[in-house]
């Protein structure tokens, strides 16, 4: 097991576990979110801005309830965005803060396509280039078929979140 | 007849049992021979015959109530004459009316085996884990009922139910630490249950020294179970520790043995005040459910949803309801229940205010005490409810204002009866609705506030200028000012002013305020006033461009359209406002948080005059929407690090999240802004 690239010490390596993963589309790109992450999946729905957020966090939404940061990932990974938005989705996803607090969070993706297994021999280590995305962001590959999917670390993009707003609130 | 005697020998034969697993240098059986021998004495009293084994069992019971009230060990000799008790026992259970012999007893001052020290508390987490969790939780429920009890016995000694309810509240202690083999804490609840029980058959007045003994036997417990639940919680490793019970209970010893109205020889028949050790002290239990916080947070969050569900159903059927009555009923039922759960849900949080109160009562006792004053406090409304984390939020500012009340309000005896006063100092505590608030007043008939002495300290410490009028209000705003003390002493307690700062810091988290007043030598008034819950919050929701804020209505001053003329730019400083000839800084909040589409010309807007502690802030926003109470929900760690001026969020009737500001922060955020922007 290769030590990813550009990993912060404080994040352990984690390693992409063999299992149910949910796959989606950002920015045309597919990427794979393990399940046990995923509560649920909605509709877009209207969102609060929240003044002086980075611009990749949307705003807020009423989740039943519960008040959930909307994150769109593409503006924060620089990809582009899609022509129509009749597809897209917010996934609604349990990740740990850099506090070690859970936290519910949604992600806008272009579009939801299904929930696949990967086996130990679908998945690979994080090739150190050839793609747009940050890797730190990418615990693994899984190859299916001639398909690639990119398996995103949650709780990292929410671990460098909280560090650099700590930072931006600072300014 | 014959059961009773079989019950005897049963008895007798597990104190036989015990007996042979005792050894000297050790501790062991002590407590349960204790319990056979009281067991045999109160049987054989209902045994017509055997009264000879009763006085037995008693006299070597009250023997060996002694030896374990010493903290000693088994020493050799109190082996034999337990040998000795066993076989006369024995004797008068074998049928023999043995001639009365009672059992050579060895004297126990004379062969004094070493008295060791404090024996130390071990725990056994793998084993008792569990009981100890619950041993702890029982404990603090008891410890508190004692304090409040012993509180309440100082007033009216002579008040039986509390004295039965302190008693029985030691005795289930007692039995637990026995069971859990935490001897120290046993023996001390032991000697102090001794006590009680003594009072308890009139042979004891509870006067203070007994108050102040029993209450620090109880600060002694309390302490022991805060080391335990620390050691249980892994919060401090698992070592052993010591409870310092020698000498509360040689104290309690002294008190019983040469007690004032020492009883005679023959004691009273203890059958009938046996206490039944499962019983809960029934004078202060109250049924009730524990359920975790977060799922009430769930109840009350779906119930919210419910309302606006509810309500915009409403809206769209409404049409439809016009044409038929039956339906219109029905749907105006389904709004009356969702409002009522709607209340109901939120009632759940609500506790009163009593227990925050009880505590004080404690503080003002210790307080005075040791100034050697005589203060009584006086609460009014300990059922004002409000939600139980305002409750432990106002823990704290209510202790530090107490004690600032008792030691600097109120003079000292000699001093009142100069000035014409009861000797006895006064502390009112009261509580109350007002308007959707909650005022707590604490109120002390001491010296007052001096505004002489507040001012020249302000003009030493450069806060006012010499020679300048100002009004008591100001004047008494420098108590607010940190490290702002005008005690000409010292004390260990408190000096008037320190703390007051923090004082007023916590109640402004709280969405609250604090007033004072105050007669010079007639006393002081403070006035606390806060939400009833840190759950719902009412607020002014103002539109900005297309979005919606909610600015809490406690800090709202008014709000105004300005004129022409009334806004002005200072070079360099930026916008102010002329509010009726005081200068306002003005807050343009669409600049602060980049909202586009708000109104730029401030005659096009609204500006709301906002506090924040002492400063005063304009803030400029498009119009007024409504005023609406809300339900207060965490925007989450990353939203409120990275804007500070957000302190939460609502969902409005539409079902959308409104942000709710914090205009402190705003406040002192808006210059960072600027400089970011």
């Amino acid at each position: 097991m290769k030590t990813l690239v550009n990993l912060p010490a404080a994040a352990a390596p984690t390693a992409p576990a063999p299992g149910k993963y949910l796959t989606f589309v950002l920015g045309g790109e597919s990427y794979g979110l393990t399940v046990l992450q995923v509560r649920e999946i909605i509709r877009p729905m209207s969102v609060t801005p929240v003044p002086r957020l980075p611009r990749h966090i949307l705003g807020v939404i009423n989740l039943r309830g519960k008040v959930v940061p909307i994150f769109d990932l593409r503006l924060k990974f620089g990809l582009p965005l899609p022509a129509t938005v009749e597809r897209a989705c917010v996934i609604v996803a349990q990740a740990k803060l850099a506090s070690g607090l859970p936290a519910h969070i949604g992600l806008l993706v272009d579009t939801v396509e299904e929930v696949v297994a990967l086996t130990a021999e679908n998945i690979d280590d994080t090739p150190a280039f050839g793609f747009e995305t940050p890797t730190q962001y990418i615990m693994g590959v899984a190859r299916l078929g001639d398909e690639v999917k990119l398996l995103l670390n949650l709780d990292q993009v929410l671990h460098d979140e909280s560090n650099d707003s700590a930072g931006a609130s600072l300014l | 007849m014959s059961e009773n005697a079989n019950l005897l020998r049963d008895l007798f034969a597990s104190f036989t049992r015990e007996l042979d697993l005792a050894r000297p240098g050790s501790d062991q059986g002590q407590f349960p021979m204790l319990d056979l021998l009281g067991n045999l004495r109160d049987e054989a009293a209902s045994n017509p015959g055997s009264e000879g084994l009763s006085a037995c069992a008693k006299e070597a019971a009250d023997k060996l109530v002694g030896i374990i009230e010493s903290g000693k060990l088994f020493a050799a000799e109190d082996l034999t004459w337990l040998r000795a008790v066993e076989s006369t026992l024995g004797g008068h259970l074998g049928g023999t009316p043995a001639a009365a012999v009672i059992v050579p007893l060895p004297e126990p001052a004379a062969p004094s085996p070493v008295v060791i020290e404090s024996p130390s508390i071990m725990l056994n987490l793998a084993e008792d884990g569990e009981l100890l969790r619950e041993f702890i939780t029982e404990s603090r429920e008891h410890l508190n009922n004692i304090e409040q009890g012993v509180l309440a016995l100082e007033e009216r000694p002579d008040d039986a139910d509390t004295l039965h309810s302190i008693f029985r509240a030691f005795h289930t202690f007692k039995g637990g630490a026995g069971f859990l083999n935490l001897i120290p804490v046993n023996r001390l609840a032991h000697a102090l249950e001794s006590l009680l029980d003594l009072a308890r058959q009139h042979k004891l007045v509870i006067d203070r020294r007994i108050v102040e003994l029993i209450l620090r036997g109880r600060d002694t417990l309390k302490t022991a179970v805060d080391q335990i639940e620390a050691r249980v919680s892994g919060a401090h490793p698992p070592d052993a520790f010591d409870v310092p019970y020698v000498g509360l209970t040689a104290e309690v010893r002294a008190i019983v043995d040469g007690g004032p109205s020492a009883p005679a020889p023959a004691l009273a028949p203890l059958a009938e005040s046996a206490p039944e050790p499962a019983e809960k002290p029934a004078a202060l239990a109250t049924a009730t459910v524990k359920v975790e916080t977060s799922k009430l947070d769930a109840l009350v969050d779906l119930v919210g949803e419910l309302v606006i569900s509810q309500s915009l159903v409403a809206q769209d059927l409404s049409s439809l309801s016009q044409l038929d009555p039956q339906f219109a009923r029905n749907l105006s039922q389904i709004g009356r229940v969702t409002r009522e759960l709607q209340r109901v849900s939120m009632s759940l949080r609500m506790v009163p205010i009593r227990g925050a109160f009880q505590k004080m009562a404690r503080v003002v006792r210790d307080v005075g005490a040791k100034q050697g004053k005589d203060v009584r406090l006086v609460t009014e409304g300990d059922d004002t409810e409000l939600d139980r984390n305002m409750v432990e939020e106002l823990a704290d500012p209510l202790m530090h204002m107490i004690r600032n009340a008792v030691d600097h309000g109120i003079e000292n005896p000699a001093a009142r009866v100069a000035r014409g006063k009861p000797a006895t100092g006064c502390v009112h505590l009261r509580a109350r609705h007002q308007s959707g608030s909650i005022v707590v007043e604490i109120e002390d008939d001491g010296e007052g506030l001096s505004q002489e002495r507040i001012l020249a300290k302000a003009v030493e410490r450069g806060l006012a200028a010499p020679g300048v009028k100002m009004t008591e209000e100001e004047i008494f705003e420098f108590i607010f000012a940190a490290g702002f003390s005008t005690a000409q002493k010292v004390t260990d307690v408190s000096g008037r002013g320190v703390g007051m700062d923090v004082v007023r810091r916590n109640i402004e988290r709280l969405r609250g305020q604090v007033d004072v007043s105050s007669a010079p030598g007639k006393g002081s008034l403070f006035k606390l006033i806060v939400p009833l819950t840190l759950a719902i919050i009412d607020g002014l929701i103002v539109k900005l461009g297309a979005e919606r804020f909610i600015i809490p209505t406690l800090s709202v001053r008014e709000s105004f359209r300005p004129q022409k003329g009334m806004v002005s730019t200072v070079q360099g400083r930026g916008e102010i406002v002329n509010v009726r000839g005081r200068l306002i800084p003005l807050l343009r909040l669409s600049q602060l948080f980049s909202v586009e589409g708000a109104a730029a010309d401030p005659t096009e807007g609204v500006i709301v005059v906002v506090t924040t502690g002492s400063a005063v802030k304009c803030l400029l926003v498009d119009s007024l929407a409504h005023r609406q109470e809300v339900v207060i929900k965490s925007v989450g760690d990353l939203v409120r690090r990275t804007n500070p001026a957000v302190a939460g969020a609502a969902i409005l009737g539409d079902g959308r999240v409104g942000l709710i500001l914090d205009v402190h922060a705003l406040g002192s955020a808006a210059f960072s802004y600027a400089q970011a922007a």
